[in-house]
């Protein structure tokens, strides 16, 4: 497995768009050692593989699947008041060249 | 290069149109022109909303994957996909991640071509997730529109059992029929409801295309919005990949993503395998997992239409349709639906699919319109062929009164009259032949020294004398009569 | 506004106050507060007085965390991202109570969208200890907790995470609340982490936290994992007899024993819970001590950051300020949304989202993500079957009183992590917690917790009103002790 290295933060903060300063980039590697060290001991516990991972907070929701029925649009001024660059009903925002997918 | 062997596998996008609502959202799922006109504030990423789950998006893609005999998830549960794009208000795409559990699991599908051979297309998967918004260019802008995000989408994989590039375009054509008789979606292209991925790869035809290690390098177009573009885009490929191959260059030919680019007709990079995206897949918390009841899936299971293969089948062994007949009318939905309300009304099988197959399609794809909008619905061509049937009017009449009908926008029955009745009357047709006979004796003696073709000759002269009203049934019987008389 | 929700109702109810007083009252000391404390994001100074009803809330004042989301009222999460965010609809949960008549008069500082214990790192500043202005609140619900301990109004909204609203509850003197996970609807919360996210309220006794979540709880159809509660009446059934309840505590976190170097707070903070456990007996109640795996127990703070860092990286990347929040500046879009991302969030926050981030790498995903999924199940299993024997388990909370804001007086030790953290066992299972004041350590509160097993919040109500009722810490109002 590939070490958590400074040029990874760095990596990992541009995918996240976030911006760090060397300090921070430091801070990371430092506090995640902690992280990496109590987690490692995790592989030693014994038959920890065939534990199912808990994903939601309750094991056993009742939960009903919403019927198909429509609800009204939020009003158009609702949904763009809060937005710095609006064009007409839209949002706008330099041009978008390229595609991720 | 015949002596490579070509692996296609497709992913194959397709918008579900036939729910109310989007998928994790109310807002109503509908394309609409005027822009974030569909949309709750979920469809906006607004912080503190949260999914819930459409039953009926949830319905619908069960469907989809017992159709495609895939084996369905003992409980269900949604994923997200991080990454950050403007069409991605949450920056995260809620999915499901084959091959973790999602609708439907190794499936296949019987896939049928033109000359009636058929092929299986294995399914990896089939998996229900959520479409993004769109993005409006303009100069130097770009405007979002949220409409379109949170719609229902039915992601299908297959596996790269494919051979050809028709055989892709055949699969998807199969694919998007079952979704419009599932009542699934529209699957229209033109709306930009279906959206393709293709991977491609070559390999020698000499070796074992069972043992995955003789496959070639895996190549993967994204994003290809026609099935025209699909056949362009694997045709290219194999070609780019081929010439390659046979230069001994196969080493350029690399893992990477392209994309189609339809002006030039050509594939272009966009990304290495290497620089694959690291999506950071993880169980969506705010989505219960919930049980899929076997009861719910025998419910759907019955509640799946007659498809179009066994439809077909049905046409040819239940009404006796040719099979060309039955073929041309399974392939679209609406076709069918418009040839069974002919039946449900009362017409005759072979005579309906006839006008469908001639007349109606010749007429619609000549005006490019749905055959929901043909004026003349079942009910009114009855008018016609019943007019047919009783005798009222010739074939020829019929067929002169459908183009007028459609031509005016009036009912077929307006121009149907007693006037332009058949002369039907026996002794009335048998004067007027004895007279015809009379006039015209040398061709009578002709006739008689077998000139057998001179038959019809006679039965145009009546036609003539009746301005095409004589029955040409009665008018055959009687001239036959008189003439072997006369031999 | 020293008073009780049930007192200051019969005031209301006998006009002999009026809601309009109250909000005075109640705004006068908001600004006070906000002077000494910094407790607020925003004032509402248009608060307006409403019917009294026979509901109990009607005409009272109370505050919002500013992580809900509240219609017409900015609503930022104590993040630079969202400083001008105003949004057009209300949480659930705050239109619940809004319906019944209950009066907004201020939205509180936290921490961050709830990412910190400090209640330091909100956009607007540091909230200090209304006992001690030297010492922190601890958060996130630094704001709530501050306010309703210095007597702003009877309660004050919560959410928790990890321990957001009993940490800062045992911290400032007063009770803090979270039911089981899904009682009261996220709707309109602000997510840090989905899968541990809870709200909850901040109150000067268990009778109004009753109140309060009967109000704000019940099933929701914005929210799947909300749930049918109707069945449940906290107020009604707080009384109920605790005699023969069985309580246990957990040796490995009470045991000074375990101890290296312990302070003398944590030894007297240690004493004084082991005399509540008496005053349990007293009560009729059974208590025992237990004992759990120590090595799962030391690896809980490092499963609560992975998994909490991991869901909260996701959850808010939708602050890119293209749709809300100020717009970044840049010549694209991916420069523009980097831009506001690192003006807007604090460094702290930021270096959780890139830990989360690198837990979530395909390649990681096992090692931390998964495993530590696998030791949440682990402890939840544990205190699941702790419930098979007991009622309740009953812990003392954090290693002492609120520390100090510089930190350059709190002697922090490796192995106090646990004693510090074990709230969050809480969150991973869903379980309903309360934290309750139990007495003072050189003139400032500390705290006990009472938690039980999930939808059996009534049972682990009336323990701590029973105990409450033995204790001389009900409505306490802090007062400067230097």
């Amino acid at each position: 497995m590939p070490k958590f290295t400074s040029e990874r933060v760095d990596d990992l903060a541009a995918k996240l768009l976030i911006g760090l300063s060397p300090e921070e980039n430091q801070m990371v590697l430092d506090e995640f050692s902690i992280i990496d060290e109590n987690l490692g001991k995790v592989e030693d516990f014994p038959n920890i593989k065939k534990v199912e991972p808990m994903t939601h907070c309750l094991d056993n929701f009742t939960c009903t699947l919403r019927e198909d029925k429509i609800e009204a649009s939020i009003p158009i001024e609702d949904a763009l008041k809060n937005c710095d660059s609006v064009e007409g009903r839209e949002i706008e925002v330099p041009k978008v060249v390229g595609g991720e997918n | 290069m015949a002596n490579f062997i070509t692996k296609i596998g497709l992913e194959m996008h397709c918008e579900m149109s036939k729910t109310n609502s989007k998928v994790f959202s109310s807002a109503k799922n509908e394309y609409c022109e005027i822009p974030n006109s569909n949309i709750r504030p979920l469809d906006m990423g607004f912080p503190g909303t949260l999914p819930v789950v459409n039953k009926e998006a949830v319905r619908l893609s069960l469907m989809a994957s017992i159709i495609l005999h895939c084996r369905q998830p003992e409980y269900m549960y949604f994923e997200r996909k991080n990454y950050y794009y403007p069409d991605m208000p949450k920056n995260y795409q809620i999915t499901q991640n084959p091959p973790e559990d999602c609708v439907g699991m190794e499936g296949f599908l019987d896939v049928e071509r033109e000359d009636g051979s058929q092929f299986r297309v294995g399914i990896d998967n089939i998996h229900l997730e959520e479409d993004a918004a769109s993005l409006d260019h303009y100069y130097d802008t770009s405007c979002i529109d949220y409409n379109r995000a949170g719609v229902p989408l039915l992601e299908l994989v297959t596996n790269p059992d494919i051979h050809s590039a028709n055989d892709a375009v055949t699969f998807l054509e199969q694919m998007r029929s079952i979704y419009q008789y599932a009542n699934i979606s529209e699957a229209d292209s033109k709306k930009g409801q279906i959206r393709c991925d293709v991977n491609v790869s070559i390999m020698d035809a000499n070796l074992d295309e069972e043992n995955p290690e003789n496959w070639g390098t895996k190549v993967e177009i994204k994003n290809i919005n026609s099935f025209g573009g699909v056949r362009d885009a694997i045709n290219y490929e194999i070609k780019r990949q081929s010439e390659l191959k046979s230069l001994g260059r196969y080493n350029e030919v690399e893992q990477e993503t392209r994309r189609w680019d339809e002006e030039s007709g050509t594939t272009i990079r966009m990304r290495s395998k290497v620089d694959a995206i690291d999506y950071k897949y993880f169980v969506d918390p705010n989505i219960p997992k919930f049980k899929i009841e076997s009861s719910w899936l025998e419910e759907i299971k019955k509640s799946i239409p007659l498809l179009p293969l066994e439809r077909k089948a049905k046409y040819i062994q239940e009404y006796g349709l040719s099979a060309y007949d039955a073929k041309v009318i399974v392939k679209e939905r609406e076709y069918a639906e418009y040839f069974e309300t002919c039946l449900e009304i009362g017409m005759d099988a072979k005579t309906s699919a006839n006008w469908l197959t001639t007349q109606i399609l010749g007429e619609i794809n000549r005006i490019n319109i749905s055959i929901k909008d043909f004026y003349l619905t079942p009910k009114l061509l009855k008018q016609i062929i019943d007019a047919i049937k009783n005798g009222t009017i010739s074939s020829k009449q019929a067929k002169e009164i459908f183009y007028q009908a459609l031509e005016e926008q009036k009912e077929p029955s307006s121009y149907i009259n007693s006037d332009m009745a058949q002369i039907s009357d026996k002794t009335e047709l048998e004067n007027m032949i004895t007279k015809i006979l009379e006039e015209n004796p040398q061709q009578v003696t002709e006739y008689k020294n077998g000139k057998d073709n001179l038959f019809d000759y006679f039965v145009g002269q009546v036609m003539k004398n009746t301005h095409g009203k004589a029955n040409p049934v009665i008018t055959k019987e009687i001239l036959k009569d008189k003439l072997d008389k006369k031999r | 506004m020293d008073k009780t929700i049930e007192e200051l109702h019969e005031l209301l109810k006998t006009k002999q106050i009026t809601s309009k007083e109250l909000i005075v009252e109640s705004l006068k000391k908001s600004h006070e507060v906000q002077e000494a404390y910094n407790a607020f994001v925003t004032i509402l100074e248009e608060a307006e007085e409403t019917t009294i009803t026979d509901n109990l809330l009607s005409g009272i004042p109370f505050g919002i965390k500013d992580n809900y989301s509240t219609k017409d009222i900015l609503s930022t999460g104590s993040s630079n991202t969202l400083k001008d965010y105003v949004p057009f609809f209300n949480a659930t949960a705050v239109q619940k109570l809004i319906d019944a008549g209950a009066v907004p008069v201020n939205k509180t500082v936290l921490d961050e969208f709830g990412m910190g214990g400090t209640g330091t790192t909100g956009h607007t500043g540091i909230v200090k200890n209304p006992w001690d202005p030297t010492r922190m609140t601890a958060g996130s619900s630094a704001g709530s907790a501050c306010a309703v301990a210095a007597g702003v109004y009877p309660y004050a909204l919560g959410s928790d995470t990890g321990d957001s609203i009993r940490k800062p509850a045992a911290y400032c003197g007063i009770v803090g609340y979270k039911p089981t996970y899904g009682m009261i609807s996220r709707y309109g919360l602000f997510p840090f982490a989905s899968s541990l996210d809870h709200c909850g309220v901040l109150t000067r006794s268990v009778t109004d936290a009753a109140i309060v979540v009967d109000t704000m709880k019940g099933i929701d159809e914005h929210d799947m994992t909300s749930w049918d509660s109707s069945h449940i009446h906290l107020y009604e059934n707080r009384n109920k007899e605790v005699k023969n309840m069985k309580l246990c505590y957990i040796k490995e976190l009470c045991d000074i024993e375990f101890y290296e170097n312990p302070t003398e707070e944590l030894k007297m903070h240690l004493e004084n819970f082991k005399e509540k456990l008496e005053l349990c007996k007293n009560l009729g109640m059974e208590v025992e001590e237990v004992s759990v795996n120590q090595k799962l127990l030391d690896t809980l703070p490092s499963v609560y950051v992975a998994i909490s860092c991991a869901e909260a990286t996701s959850n808010m990347s939708n602050l890119t300020g293209i749709i809300f929040g100020p717009r970044g500046e840049g010549k694209n879009v991916t420069e523009m949304m980097m831009d506001h991302r690192t003006k807007g969030f604090s460094p702290l926050i930021k270096r959780r989202f890139i830990i989360g981030s690198y837990i979530l790498q395909k390649e990681n995903q096992e090692r931390y993500f998964k495993n530590a999924g696998r030791v949440r199940r682990l402890l939840v299993d544990t205190w699941k079957k702790l419930y098979e024997s007991y009622d309740a388990v009953i812990l003392p909370v954090g290693s002492g009183p609120a520390k100090h804001l510089d930190g350059s007086k709190d002697i922090l030790t490796k192995d106090t992590a646990a004693l510090e953290e074990h709230l969050q066992i809480g969150n991973f299972g869903g379980f309903p917690s309360i934290t309750i004041p139990d007495g003072f350590i050189n003139g400032l509160p500390v705290a006990l917790n009472i938690t039980g097993n999930c939808y059996e919040d009534e049972k682990i109500l009336s323990i701590a009103h029973a105990l409450e009722q033995a204790m001389p810490y009900k409505n306490q109002i802090a007062k400067e002790v230097r």
